[in-house]
């Protein structure tokens, strides 16, 4: 029998039962060139092993887990729940408008109260489309940008949060309507200052 | 045993789950360095590396809730890794023939300072070749698997394997002079 391929050679360090292995495997044991090649290949194998792991420069947890946070609202925003939220909200005020009162029949201060949280809620929608023809995700971002935009939206879904808690309540007493309002209007301040973030970060880098 | 594993992986890996911040870091922590050293052996270069990393840590942070402990977490995580620096591979067709042989006089018995060293020796390889070899030799994946990776057959993973150990054996100065 001819030395052994290296084919074979290397098919001989795998488990399993091809055909001719028992026959390669009794070569192997008798002749010095083909163990000697074997060797090699192990020590091969080894010294690959034994190659040194290369490290990153540097961390990008922060960045990785701003596209965490951005991918987990982007999916909220797509499964409707900012949409819903509205939605919610906007059918309470369609009923208080057409009844000529507020939802809960109290008069005045609740009826401004509707009436700018329609005036917020547009607001927020008009920044969120921004937003996304700003594509973010397309954009790569610096860590300390990062870091904050991470930080704003992290507050984002939690104040999405809130306001979903608030809508599986049904018809808002005054003190939620208020507390709607508020989380309305802080949803746009963060959505402003995530704007800024961009848009500042843009001009930093003459986009 | 895995070489790589994250302490207190039982309560860290709840946490992270339903995306705790500190867990997710931890898990990052522990893992960053196997997964940029794989993503960094299997891709071209360092950019591409570091890219594979976060794509393969975003992919792990949401999928994580699927992650059921049937295997180590470390196994589960080195198999993202490896599918996302294959899947970049393909997107960057970088160069997938070897390299023109290295200028190596008349063989390595003659010249023996002109060997190439391991590391010079797997660069040369192409892309998949490289990606074969590191998957096989190192990672310890069974070529079937490699296989599914690649989306390609067995035989082609064997293949690649042969020649690629066919031309480190010649760069490495190993072939022996009958």
């Amino acid at each position: 029998m001819s030395h052994l391929s290296l084919d074979q050679l290397i098919e001989l360090r795998e488990l399993g039962s091809e055909p001719g292995r028992d026959t390669a495997q009794a070569h192997l044991q008798q002749c010095g060139v083909c163990r000697a090649e074997a060797e090699r290949l192990d020590q091969r194998v080894a010294r690959l092993r034994a190659l040194p792991t290369p490290r990153p420069s540097r961390s990008r947890f922060l960045e990785t887990r701003a596209a965490f946070v951005r991918s987990r609202r982007k999916s909220y925003v797509q499964r409707g729940g900012v949409v819903g939220l509205a939605l919610a909200a906007s059918l309470v005020l369609a009923v208080g408008l057409r009844e000529g009162r507020s939802p809960l029949g109290e008069t005045a201060p609740v009826a401004q109260a509707d009436s700018e949280l329609a005036e917020v809620m547009a607001r927020s929608r008009d920044l969120e489309n921004a937003i996304r023809l700003y594509d973010p995700e397309s954009r790569i971002l610096d860590g300390r940008t990062a870091g904050i935009t991470l930080r704003l939206e992290d507050q984002l879904s939690a104040v999405d949060r809130q306001l979903e808690m608030l809508s599986t309540l049904g018809q808002l007493h005054t003190s939620r309507r208020h507390e709607q309002l508020r989380l309305w209007r802080e949803r746009v301040g963060l959505l402003d200052a995530l704007m800024d973030v961009h848009l500042t970060r843009a001009s930093f880098a003459g986009l | 045993m895995d070489l790589y594993q994250l302490a207190k992986e039982e309560t860290l890996v709840p946490l992270a789950k339903r995306g705790d911040p500190a867990a997710q870091e931890a898990i990052y922590r522990a893992f960053e360095t196997p997964v940029y050293g794989l993503a960094r052996r299997i891709c071209r270069t360092r950019e591409d590396a570091e890219d594979v990393m976060q794509e393969t840590f975003l992919e792990v942070f949401k999928s994580l809730p699927r992650f059921r402990g049937d295997g180590s977490l470390w196994g589960w995580i080195r198999r993202i890794a490896s599918s996302k620096a294959l899947m970049r591979l393909r997107r960057n067709k970088y160069r997938d023939t070897d390299e023109l042989e290295p200028e190596v006089g008349g063989g390595p018995k003659e010249n023996p300072a002109l060997r190439m060293d391991l590391e010079a020796a797997l660069e040369r390889l192409s892309d998949t070749a490289r990606a074969v070899v590191w998957l096989h030799d190192v990672e310890g994946y069974t070529h079937d698997e490699i296989a599914k990776m690649m989306d390609r057959s067995v035989s082609f993973s064997k293949s690649q394997l042969a020649r690629a150990h066919a031309r480190l054996r010649r760069w490495l100065g190993e072939e022996v002079v009958a």
